[in-house]
Formats: C-alpha cells, sequence, structure tokens
C-alpha cells in the first residue's frame, strides 16, 4: 500500500514536470492567463475610482484595493478554462494512451495536471497581488497574508478545475471545452468581485450567498484590508472543499468514462 | 510456452460489429510475427487488446504467461507498444521525452541516463536530443516514439503499422532497426498492410482479413503454397499479325512439359505458370530452341504474398494509407 502510494507520488511528479512545461516553454499560455484581469485590474481601478464612495463599500478602502481580490479569482478562471484542453490534447494525439500503456495508474495521470495548475495559479495570482500592491492596495496581514491570498488561489483553482475537465474528457472536444468554460464565467462576473452585495438587487444577494467565489474572494479581500478574519477565511475554505468533492468527483466519472 | 497466446478472441464493438472474430494464434518467445491484413481487419484492435489498451469481448489472451484482462499491471511492465499514431510531446527535447518514459517505466536512476543516451544514439538521434521534439522530422518522430518504447528493455515489443508515413529510405532503416531489437531477444508483433513489410521482417504471418485469420505460416511456406512461379515471354509481333501465330507456335512446342502449370496469352506474348521456374527454363529453351529469334525478352516473378493474398482472401491487398479514426467528439 505504501509503495503503491509512493509510486503514485513518484509518477505524478514526473508527469507533473511534464505538465508545468507546457506553461513555461510556452510563454504565451502564463500571459494569456494574467493579462485580462490586469487590463481589469487597471481600468476599472481607474475608471470607477470614486464607485467607492457609495455607502455599501462601507469606506476607507480604495476601489483598487477592492477589486484586486476580484481580479485574482479572474485569473484563477483563465488558468482553468484553459487546464481541461491538455489532457485532450494528449488524447488526440494518442499521447494518453501511451500513459495508459505504462504500468502507472491512471489516476497518476490526472494528479500530473493537478499539481502544476495548483502551481500556475499561485504563480499568477501572485503577479497579480504584487502588482496591485505595487499601484498601491494594501496587505494589511503582510507576507502571511500575501501567501494565504496565493494560496486560496491555487486551492481554487484546482477545486474549479471540473469546469473544464468534465466538459473537455465528456465533448472531446476543443471548441466545445473553451465555450462551456466560459458558461462559468458570469458566475464570477455575478460575484462580488465588482460591487459588495449591498449594492445588487435581492436575487443576487441570495446567489451571492452561495456563490463559492465571492467566500473566496471576500477572504483574500480581508487580508488585503482588514487582517485574518478566521470566520471567512473558514468560509472560503469549506467552498473550496465542497466545490472540489463535486467538481472531481465528475472529473474522475469522465476520466474513467474516457480511459476504459 | 508461447511468449503471446490468443484463444478464441473476440471483439465486437457497440453497433455490433465484429472487427476480431474468434481469433486463435501463438507467438513464441523471440519469434518476429506479423499480422498482415488491409485496413479494418482487425489489426488494430488484435493489437490493442494484448497491449491492454481495450477489453476483449470474450476470449483468452495471454502476454509472457500473463492473463491481460487479470493482471494487466505486470503485462503492461513487460511490453512496449509503438502505435500507429506517432504520440510525441511537442515541447519536451528527445532526451526528456525518453526520461520522463523511463521514469513511468520505473527504469532506476542509476541506469536511467546511459540507457536514455544509448537508445538516442542507436536512434541516430543524438545531435537532435536537446532540441524540441516538436521540431523533428516525421522519420525522427517515427524513431522516437519507438525509442521510447524501449526504454525498459521491454520482453515483447508491439509495432502496429510501425513504417506508416515515412518515405522508403526511413522504412529501410528503421527495418534494419527492428531487426537489431529481435535480435537481442525481443519478441515482436508487428501489423501492417504492407506486403515488403511482413516479408522482410516476420519469421511467421498471419493473413487476416474481416476479423479472421484466413491463413498463417513462414512467408515462404505461403508463397510456396502458390504453386509457381510466373515467366512471362515477350514475342517478337513487329509484323503484329505474327504474335498469334508465334503464340501458337509456343504452346504447341511446351505442350507437355510437366513443369508448365498454365499459359495465357497476354498482348504482347504469353505469361506462363512454371512450377520452380528456375530449373525449368533450360527445359524450357530447349523446346523453343530453333525458334529462339522468336523470344524479344523474358521477365520471371517469384510468387509474392500479394499473390498469397489474393489466393486466400479473393481480394487485392489495398495499398493505401491506414485510414485514421477521427474521433468527431461529442457522442459520436
Amino acid at each position: 500500500m505504501l509503495t503503491a502510494l509512493a509510486w503514485f507520488g513518484h509518477d505524478a511528479f514526473y508527469l507533473g514536470q511534464r505538465s508545468l512545461r507546457r506553461v513555461y516553454r510556452v510563454p504565451a499560455n502564463p500571459i494569456s492567463i494574467v493579462l485580462y484581469p490586469l487590463i481589469q485590474l487597471f481600468v476599472f481601478s481607474q475608471l470607477y475610482k470614486d464607485i467607492v464612495q457609495l455607502p455599501g463599500f462601507g469606506g476607507g478602502v480604495s476601489y483598487l484595493a477592492y477589486l484586486a481580490p476580484g481580479q485574482i479569482a479572474f485569473t484563477v478562471f483563465f488558468a482553468v478554462a484553459w487546464s481541461g484542453g491538455n489532457l485532450l490534447y494528449d488524447y488526440r494525439n494518442g499521447y494518453l494512451d501511451k500513459l495508459r500503456v505504462a504500468p502507472i495508474s491512471r489516476y497518476a495521470i490526472l494528479a500530473g495536471e493537478f499539481v502544476p495548475l495548483f502551481i500556475t495559479c499561485v504563480a499568477m495570482a501572485s503577479i497579480i497581488l504584487a502588482l496591485a500592491v505595487l499601484m498601491g492596495a494594501p496587505i494589511a496581514t503582510g507576507l502571511s497574508g500575501a501567501i494565504a491570498v496565493a494560496l486560496l488561489g491555487g486551492a481554487f483553482g484546482v477545486a474549479w478545475s471540473g469546469t473544464s475537465f468534465v466538459p473537455a474528457l465528456i465533448t472531446k472536444n476543443e471548441q466545445a471545452t473553451s465555450t462551456l468554460s466560459i458558461l462559468f464565467f458570469p458566475i464570477a462576473f455575478m460575484s462580488t468581485a465588482f460591487v459588495p452585495t449591498a449594492l445588487m438587487p435581492q436575487w443576487l444577494q441570495v446567489v451571492n450567498a452561495w456563490n463559492p467565489i465571492s467566500h473566496v474572494i471576500e477572504a483574500m479581500r480581508s487580508l488585503m484590508t482588514v487582517g485574518f478574519e478566521w470566520d471567512l477565511l473558514g468560509r472560503a475554505l469549506a467552498s473550496i472543499l465542497l466545490v472540489g468533492v463535486v467538481l472531481h468527483a465528475g472529473t474522475l466519472w469522465a476520466f474513467r468514462r474516457l480511459t476504459n | 510456452m508461447p511468449t503471446i497466446e490468443v484463444e478464441h478472441l473476440v471483439k465486437i464493438y457497440p453497433g455490433a460489429t465484429r472487427a476480431v472474430d474468434d481469433l486463435t494464434f501463438a507467438v513464441g518467445g523471440g519469434e518476429f510475427f506479423g499480422f498482415l491484413g488491409p485496413n479494418g481487419a482487425g489489426k488494430t484492435t488484435t493489437i490493442r487488446i494484448l497491449a491492454t489498451l481495450l477489453h476483449a469481448t470474450s476470449g483468452q489472451t495471454r502476454v509472457t504467461g500473463i492473463d491481460v484482462t487479470r493482471d494487466p499491471a505486470t503485462v503492461r511492465s513487460r511490453i512496449g507498444f509503438a502505435m500507429q499514431t506517432v504520440a510525441i510531446d511537442p515541447l519536451a527535447t528527445g532526451r526528456e521525452s525518453l526520461e520522463i518514459m523511463g521514469r513511468l517505466y520505473r527504469v532506476p536512476s542509476s541506469q536511467l541516463r546511459d540507457r536514455v543516451a544509448e537508445l538516442l544514439a542507436l536512434m541516430g538521434l543524438t545531435d537532435a536530443a536537446d532540441r524540441k521534439a516538436g521540431t523533428y522530422s516525421g522519420g525522427m518522430r517515427r524513431r522516437l516514439d519507438l525509442a521510447s518504447a524501449l526504454v525498459h528493455r521491454p520482453s515483447v515489443l508491439f509495432l502496429d503499422e510501425p513504417t506508416e508515413g515515412l518515405d522508403p529510405q526511413s522504412r529501410s532503416a528503421l527495418w534494419a532497426e527492428l531487426q537489431r531489437i529481435r535480435d537481442e531477444g525481443t519478441t515482436m508483433f508487428l501489423t501492417t498492410h504492407y506486403m515488403e513489410e511482413a516479408d522482410a521482417l516476420c519469421d511467421r504471418i498471419a493473413i487476416i482479413d474481416r476479423g479472421q485469420i484466413v491463413i498463417s505460416g513462414t512467408p515462404a511456406e505461403l508463397k510456396r503454397s502458390i504453386g509457381a512461379d510466373t515467366v512471362e515471354l515477350h514475342l517478337m509481333s513487329d509484323a503484329g499479325d505474327g504474335l498469334v501465330e508465334a503464340q501458337d507456335q509456343v504452346t504447341r512446342r511446351l505442350a507437355g512439359l510437366t513443369a508448365l502449370r498454365s499459359l495465357e496469352r497476354t498482348e504482347v506474348g504469353v505469361r506462363l505458370a512454371v512450377v520452380e521456374a528456375s530449373s525449368a527454363i533450360p527445359e524450357l529453351f530447349r523446346r523453343l530452341q530453333g525458334d529462339g529469334g522468336m523470344i524479344r525478352g523474358l521477365a520471371m516473378s517469384k510468387p509474392t504474398l500479394a499473390d498469397v493474398f489474393l489466393r486466400y482472401t479473393g481480394r487485392e491487398i489495398r495499398s493505401e494509407a491506414a485510414d485514421q479514426p477521427i474521433d468527431l467528439g461529442w457522442w459520436g
């Protein structure tokens, strides 16, 4: 049992190393992940600078600081939207079959996708956070809080990856996968990424009580502007866990279906 | 004990296509065995079942004595599989591609570096070893793909249409490579729709058509079973109408020749089916002597596997490129 687990880690490590190459050997990939959220961060923080004067914002914080956590969530969304396509590419060109003939657990192949996704999300979240701080956003909890923000981004990315893996593995079609992934973007736009719930209509307030992204964004925001608020962090982690369990069950099911 | 044993193997795809229909055969240790057949004959289905990628509908399959269905993991560690579609990771270098396969096949770290260097040299990829595989030519990709199936020194190597899409030069280079691998004691199982390939490489061939083995044997045996060589005589026909006369004369003179199986008139002379033509030719010429000037040219050919295929299936083998299955996605 222990040796099986050790081999699983061994295989996932080398497969993960391979997946990670797709990120750093093709610079267009990480750039495309981080570019749009950065533009949003720059433009919206200028354009809606005075929005924070509205009562719902509670005052005291710049819109840049308010906006940054949402843009971290957007980066994660982009990284995830792109992730299921990799497995699909391997499936199409026959590389997945080659891995299936190797004496490894097929779940190591999946693990080899998730670990690099986590690293990518953490790295991209760090870039947005660093640039936001450079532009003047606060980071109330210091370095440990900054690390926590990045890790939350990574964990949410892995949990959320099912939104790309399930469509990819079921449709086996790149175009359908990216289109279906975009379907999940309204969930980000409806979240508290841009405005607080106090300024939303009633129904959106209800939606956001259940919107996992809002909980993650709120936790990140409190780490940046207030301090360690454990109830918010707990809620974010619970959301990540719940989303992760549900979506990964879907991914596992679809992966088994594809590789049987 | 044979290295590969297949008994009453059946594979029925959804929609009731019987891709493989009651196959039984065995491949001995160290043997170079080939499945020769047209596209859609069931070759790829069989090889994918043996390599643990596909479940059989029914029947027994054992590789190195291990039941493929019951213990695929052990089978996987002992086999190498070079698939019809060359699968390379375009962003990894040749060396990295082999290293990761070595890791996944549990080649000890202490041996990995040397093994990879050895394979790169063997495949003539040393100079390109640190370039991304995406920049390789078709032949190089094939060789890299083959090398990655060899990292762990498998005792059985499965090759599905290994030279598909290669130019003649790369093809014969790869043939030499395959022979060398086999000389190291590896059992080879090859599928091909190229006659010359099966003929050049295999110790034993099974001709497969519509999911069934039509006949099997050594290439020489199969060709001998055709019985006769072909001798074509090109006759004098300057006058045009003299041809029929010449054909009549040859027919008359060769009547009763024991080695002669059949005589057929062609547009330029006659085509003869002659048993062991090389030893029958002197007698043939003696009979035609005196009119030696009548013969303008002679062509002799041994039966080929194409003749064998035609004889046993009643059809010509198509030699167009193998159809690549296209996955249309969704539930298609």
